[in-house]
């Protein structure tokens, strides 16, 4: 479990310009600087809104980076459906 | 010179950024008493405002939080956020005042972060756009970790205030003091769009009356299943209850917004 580096890269590309285009040119290349398990990458990589939210990513994190990543508030709802 | 102004207020970001959802009545009562607040703040012609506030990300990581910080900034950038449709300014800060306050914490049992740049994001931006138009009153920003556990105890956040207030009337300055942030509301959270009427009046109801046994005795797990992690944002206001604890408060509006997500309040407090 590394739930601070899924956090750290999440923030990262939130709230650093340079870091969060390098994100969006190469997103598995830019996720491989991060001590990140299998799963936590490919919840990063798939944009995985229940995954991640389930691990623990922070809710004011979590929005703004799947905003980022275009997924609606709908979309978002839908995704933790059922979560309490 | 003292506090001549105190008052605390909701910044949910719908407020600017998506006001026409909310219906028209609600949203033009509400944003009309958060603009009278703001006159009822310059009008009493205070030096500096002294905002007890919150922060979402925009300055701290879970490397390095502070449970409590001041800044002690020449000015602050914001709001960071681009879609808030607040325009960017540049807000004046007043050192000295924040090296006082400071200076006065670690001589007295409190040990707050400082620090020389800081960046507003809503939680401060928001509210300065209402009670302080054109950016016109230097501002010292007090900074309580109400965003990622361990956050400091309501007694804690009350005690801090309480000190402040003590420090604050015994300035030079005349001081406006604002506390931001709440009431229920969840955040990018499953429950997102929950309000907790019950909750929130119950909350107003402890400040309205001066609860303080009630106010400090709110827990960390009551906050987060009645009011949602955005509801932990009462610690700036219950800090701020802390400080001006003999004025009282007058409940200037309620309105639970649907579509800004949160029970939005306004009180102000008269000594």
């Amino acid at each position: 479990m590394s739930l601070y580096q899924v956090q750290k890269l999440i923030y990262h590309v939130n709230r650093d310009v340079e870091r969060r285009e390098h994100y969006r040119q190469d997103a598995a290349a830019f996720a491989k600087k991060y001590d990140l398990t299998e799963q936590e990458s490919s919840a990063i990589l798939n944009i995985d809104v229940r995954a991640l939210y389930t691990m623990g990513v922070h809710s004011l994190l979590l929005r703004p980076f799947t905003l980022l990543n275009k997924v609606s508030n709908e979309d978002y709802a839908k995704a933790l459906k059922g979560l309490v | 010179m003292p506090i001549v102004f105190a008052c605390a207020a909701s910044h949910a970001p719908g407020m600017t950024a998506w006001t026409e959802a909310a219906p028209k009545e609600q949203a033009e009562k509400f944003l009309g008493s958060y603009r009278q607040l703001g006159e009822r703040l310059a009008a009493s012609k205070p030096d500096a405002i002294v905002a007890l506030t919150v922060e979402h990300w925009a300055n701290f990581f879970l490397n390095s939080m502070p449970t409590f910080c001041i800044g002690r900034a020449e000015y602050y950038d914001g709001p960071i956020e681009e879609w808030l449709r607040i325009p960017k300014a540049r807000v004046t800060g007043d050192a000295t005042l924040s090296a006082e306050l400071i200076d006065a914490c670690l001589d007295s049992g409190f040990d707050p972060l400082f620090s020389d740049e800081l960046l507003f994001d809503h939680a401060t931006f928001l509210p300065l756009h209402f009670l302080n138009p054109n950016m016109a009153l230097p501002v010292v920003p007090v900074i309580i970790n109400a965003l990622t556990p361990p956050m400091p105890s309501a007694k804690r956040c009350f005690a801090f205030g309480e000190f402040l207030g003590k420090v604050l009337q015994q300035s030079e300055k005349r001081i406006a003091l604002i506390a931001t942030g709440g009431l229920s509301h969840w955040p990018g959270e499953a429950q997102h769009g929950r309000i907790n009427i019950p909750f929130d009046k119950k909350f107003l109801d402890n400040l309205i009356t001066r609860d303080h046994q009630q106010l400090t005795a709110y827990s960390h797990d009551e906050i987060n299943s009645e009011a949602g992690s955005g509801g932990h944002e009462i610690r700036t206001w219950i800090a701020l209850a802390g400080a001006v604890q003999k004025w009282k408060a007058e409940l200037v509006a309620y309105e639970p917004v649907a579509p800004w997500a949160t029970g939005c309040g306004l009180v102000a407090f008269n000594p």
